[in-house]
C-alpha cells in the first residue's frame, strides 16, 4: 500500500472517530447502515436476533477499526506498507464502514456520481472525501482479486 | 434386550437431495444500495460464498439492475450466519422463508 503520512493522519483520525462512536453506544442514524436488519418482514425476529448478535458485530468492527489503524500507523519504507491478507480484509472493510457512514450522512443517491463541486461546501468536502475513500476501497478490492480468481 | 432372533431387513436410504431440500426453507437475500462499490459486492460474494467470479458479477448485476438477488439458502442457522457475514463486510443483507 502506497500513501503519504498526511493521508494515513487523515485516515486514522476517522478511524478514531468511528471507533469512538462505536464505543460509546451511540444510537446516531447515520450509523444505521453499520447495524442492518436482518429480518425484513419479521420484526419480532429481527428484534432476537439484533439481541444475540448485534455485540459479536459490534466487536467485529471494533476489531477491523483496530487493524487498520495499526496498519496505517506502522513505519513504512518510501511511503509503502506492506500488508497481510487478514490485514487487507479488515482494511477493506473498516474503510466501507468509513464509507457506509459518511455516504448516509450524504444521503447518497445513484444520481451523486457525477457532480459539481463547491469547495466552499461542507457536503461538498464530505462528498470529495467520500470519493478518496472509493478510490481506497478500489484499490483494496483490486488487491485481493487474485486471491478469489 | 435380545436381538437374536432379528433377521436382516431392508431399509431404505434417505433421499438425500430431498432432505437438503427440505432443510433449506430459508434464503439470504442482498438489497442494492448505492454506497458499496459493484467491485466490493461482488468481492465479497466471491469471498464467503466461494463462488466464481462469473457467478458472483452476475448476482451483484442482479443486485444493482433488480434491486436484490438471492446469494445463498439453507437452514435458518445457516442464514443467519450468511446475513452475520455479509453485515459485517457491510452488505445489505436480510433473511425470508423461501416462500415467503
Amino acid at each position: 500500500m502506497h500513501l503519504e503520512l498526511s493521508d494515513k493522519e487523515a485516515l486514522i483520525g476517522l478511524l478514531d472517530q468511528l471507533r469512538d462512536s462505536l464505543m460509546n453506544g451511540s444510537t446516531d442514524e447515520n450509523l444505521k447502515r453499520l447495524f442492518p436488519t436482518a429480518y425484513h418482514q419479521d420484526p419480532k425476529h429481527d428484534e432476537e436476533y439484533q439481541r444475540l448478535m448485534r455485540d459479536d458485530l459490534l466487536a467485529s468492527r471494533l476489531q477491523s477499526l483496530g487493524t487498520a489503524t495499526s496498519v496505517l500507523s506502522r513505519e513504512s519504507v518510501d511511503d509503502t506498507t506492506v500488508l497481510t491478507a487478514q490485514e487487507l480484509d479488515e482494511f477493506a472493510r473498516s474503510i466501507n464502514n468509513l464509507r457506509l457512514v459518511i455516504g448516509t450522512v450524504l444521503d447518497i443517491d445513484e444520481s451523486d456520481i457525477d457532480v459539481d463541486l463547491d469547495e466552499d461546501d461542507p457536503n461538498d468536502q464530505r462528498l470529495v472525501l467520500y470519493g478518496y475513500l472509493g478510490w481506497l476501497l478500489d484499490w483494496a478490492v483490486t488487491a485481493q482479486l487474485d486471491e478469489y480468481s | 434386550m435380545n436381538n437374536s432372533e432379528v433377521g436382516p431387513t431392508t431399509v431404505k436410504e434417505p433421499d438425500v437431495d430431498s432432505a437438503v431440500d427440505t432443510d433449506r426453507p430459508w434464503i439470504v437475500l442482498v438489497w442494492n444500495d448505492p454506497i458499496n462499490l459493484m467491485s466490493y459486492v461482488t468481492l465479497v460474494l466471491q469471498k464467503l460464498f466461494g463462488y466464481s467470479l462469473e457467478k458472483a458479477t452476475a448476482l451483484m448485476l442482479d443486485v444493482h439492475h433488480k434491486g436484490r438477488a438471492v446469494v445463498s439458502n439453507g437452514t435458518r442457522e445457516r442464514a443467519e450466519l450468511d446475513v452475520y457475514r455479509l453485515h459485517e463486510h457491510g452488505l445489505w443483507a436480510t433473511m425470508q422463508r423461501e416462500d415467503a
